[in-house]
């Protein structure tokens, strides 16, 4: 389980983006993050992930603290780098535009993070990869390059190249935000799948259908806070913040 | 058939010069993209006052003709103490001149790379040697390795003006022969042939290497 | 001495701009040659650009230099030095016009013809100008290159600039001085050069055209 309290940020030209987040994320639980762009749920899922520093407040992963030590004094320093990856090695994160590595195929994308983290025999490293594929339904194109697939089996591979890590937790970035509209289905499917194996995932997202349906719980963002959270029939139903209403006024 | 009479009179005194354009190519070219990697990490990582410095000292070499260098290394490392054979001091001219050319060519390679890679490469938990080894030299290689070939191949043709600081190379040694025969310009045909055949030789090593260096999918799946 | 720099900085780009009109010229003259179907005049284009391309300038201008008397052609080291640039230049040029024309997008060029242009029209009205945009920079670049090219012509003895350094050298060891006025004469000029291209480039860009610098 994720639990994370009191987390703050501030952009270099001293924009607050995250205010106090206090969240905790039980295992097998979904958790949607909605809300404006620039409510600052892509950078909590970054923070998460530690793809961005924060200034204060603190993530655990199943009770151990992430990324940074407490020193002397109430100041903090951050893990040394070798500590910090395999910390990462414990989280999948899935990216809004893909970010396949161009130069390698589906396969190799997916076998990079385990040959390279777990030291594994490559003929196992290969053999979960070429499972994982054939899970997200990409049997067929496993010696196709990024470019030779659609967004949404670039997408789908970048699943299964998270899902390779064995994360016990899995952050989605608006993973559908970049694809055509008749390519979303297939990678919902993907994740609807995962949600049946309870599977711990942190999402954010601007598709409040797909949200009611696979979450336990939704989010909403306002300015850095969490100003609302709640199962999605309460949440997106009766809401009780104004400027969630008016966000739910103006969505489709 | 006078040329004939002369190349099989001449010919085989071309051997030693193109011995030394050989060497001097190969040693300037492996120091050029040395000295071209390492301005580049320099101008990757560094401050701004250093990067303005590189900066600068690429965009003086990018508009200065090379022989000036030659000429500032050779008549100027003696005045302040350094007395180095011609060889090494036209040399260096080229591996400086050619190395801020270099790190240009690197540095757009680098640029090619979607910085969102960065972020997936963490995210996998690689290191930071593991992510320039996986990740960025073997994109960068396949985007920069045709220019580089080219900036080789210029190289070897700028070998040709260490004969204005009398280093015995190829157009050296056709110099020394019109003045020794007497013969108008075949000794510069052959050089010329000769330069040519280099020439061909690097184009079809660069072509190899690019065949080398181009992707192909490592695992075998079923 | 900053006198005689600057004289021999004078002749440099008298030198360069012989060599850039008449490589140009040349250059434009060339470049069809390697766009006809007539197979003799294509290898002929790649043959001389091959050749031009792949030798050393130097060893081009001593081959001149030498040759020329040879065939009882002697007029001095200018016209030689313009000949030698001339040559050399030509090759270049014509490569980047041959690009700039092979840019062009077949969309443009059927649309073009299906405008049912007379072929003279046609390479006027819409080969040349797209052609043009393609080939500006690159041209741009080749331009500059001819300035720092002009330097090797001193080695066979054409007083200019980088002749008028080494003089300067000779006779005073004033070695960083000369040297690094001659550098910095070359930057100005060289960056000059580059600078008309880009102001070139943006008032054609303003009068429709978009040029795409690489």
């Amino acid at each position: 389980m994720i639990t994370i309290q009191g987390l703050r940020k501030c952009f270099p030209n001293g924009l607050e983006v995250l205010r106090g987040i206090d969240l905790a994320i039980g295992d097998g639980e979904v958790v949607s993050l909605i809300g404006r762009s620039g409510s600052g749920k892509t950078t909590l899922l970054r923070c998460i992930n530690f793809l961005e520093e924060y200034d204060a407040g603190e993530i655990r992963l199943d009770g151990t603290p992430l990324w940074y030590r407490a020193a002397t004094g109430g100041a903090r320093t951050r893990m040394p780098e070798p500590a910090i990856r395999a910390l990462r090695q414990q989280m999948g994160i899935v990216f809004q535009q893909f970010n396949l590595f161009p130069h390698m195929t589906a396969l190799e994308n997916v076998c990079l993070g385990p040959s390279f983290a777990h030291k594994r025999p490559e003929a196992e490293v290969k053999a979960l990869a070429q499972q994982l594929l054939e899970r997200v339904g990409l049997g067929g194109k496993m010696r196709s390059y990024p470019y030779q697939l659609s967004g949404g089996e670039q997408q789908r591979v970048a699943i299964a190249r998270a899902l390779a890590m064995r994360p016990k937790v899995l952050l989605l970035d608006e993973i559908t935000s970049a694809l055509d509209p008749e390519l979303v289905g297939e990678v919902l499917e993907v994740i609807r799948s995962l949600v049946l194996e309870r599977m711990m995932m942190v999402i954010v997202t601007h598709e409040l259908r797909f949200a009611r349906e696979i979450s336990h719980r939704i989010a909403y963002l306002s300015r850095g806070q969490i100003t609302e959270i709640g199962p999605p029939g309460e949440l997106l139903d009766n809401p009780q913040d104004s400027t969630l209403k008016e966000f739910l006024r103006r969505m489709p | 058939m006078r040329f004939l009479n002369w190349l099989a009179a001449y010919g085989p005194s071309y051997g030693s010069g193109l011995g030394w354009t050989a060497l001097i190519a190969l040693w300037a070219s492996v120091g050029a993209i040395v000295w071209g990697s390492v301005l580049l990490l320099i101008r990757l990582s560094g401050r701004r006052w250093v990067n303005l410095a590189v900066e600068g000292y690429v965009q003086l070499f990018r508009n200065t003709p090379v022989l000036l260098s030659i000429y500032l290394i050779y008549f100027g490392f003696p005045l302040i103490g350094v007395v180095w054979p011609a060889v090494i001091c036209g040399g260096l001219a080229l591996v400086l001149q050619n190395g801020a050319y270099i790190s240009e060519i690197l540095r757009g390679g680098v640029k090619a790379i979607d910085l969102v890679q960065f972020d997936a490469a963490k995210s996998l938990g690689l290191s930071g040697w593991g992510t320039f080894r996986k990740v960025v030299l073997p994109q960068v290689l396949v985007y920069a390795l045709p220019s580089l070939g080219n900036q080789v191949i210029l190289l070897v043709k700028d070998t040709s003006l260490l004969s204005a600081i009398s280093v015995a190379e190829l157009t050296m040694n056709a110099k020394l022969l019109t003045e020794q025969t007497g013969a108008a310009y075949e000794a510069f045909v052959v050089v010329a042939v000769l330069y040519l055949l280099l020439v061909v030789v690097l184009e079809l090593a660069a072509r190899s290497a690019l065949r080398a260096v181009r992707w192909r999918p490592r695992y075998d799946a079923l | 001495m900053l006198r005689l720099l600057l004289q021999g900085a004078f002749y440099t780009l008298v030198l360069a701009v012989a060599g850039i009109a008449g490589g140009t010229t040349l250059g434009l003259l060339l470049t069809p040659l390697g766009f006809l179907r007539a197979r003799p005049l294509r290898a002929f284009y790649h043959v001389f650009i091959f050749f031009t391309r792949g030798t050393p300038l130097l060893v081009l201008a001593l081959l001149i230099f030498y040759g020329l008397p040879a065939m009882n052609f002697s007029q001095g080291p200018y016209v030689a030095g313009t000949i030698v640039l001339t040559i050399y230049s030509s090759a270049f040029f014509a490569e980047v016009f041959r690009g700039g024309v092979l840019a062009i997008q077949r969309t443009h060029l059927e649309s073009g013809r299906s405008l049912g242009l007379a072929p003279l029209a046609f390479l006027r009205r819409i080969i040349a100008p797209l052609a043009l945009r393609y080939a500006l920079p690159p041209y741009v670049n080749v331009c500059v290159m001819m300035v720092k090219a002009s330097s090797i012509l001193s080695i066979i003895s054409v007083w200019e600039l980088t002749l008028a350094a080494r003089e300067i050298i000779e006779r005073t060891l004033l070695v960083f001085t000369a040297l690094g006025i001659a550098a910095g004469l070359y930057f100005i000029m060289c960056f000059g050069v580059d600078r008309l291209g880009r102001r070139v480039e943006r008032h054609l860009m303003r009068r429709g055209f978009v040029g795409e610098r690489v």
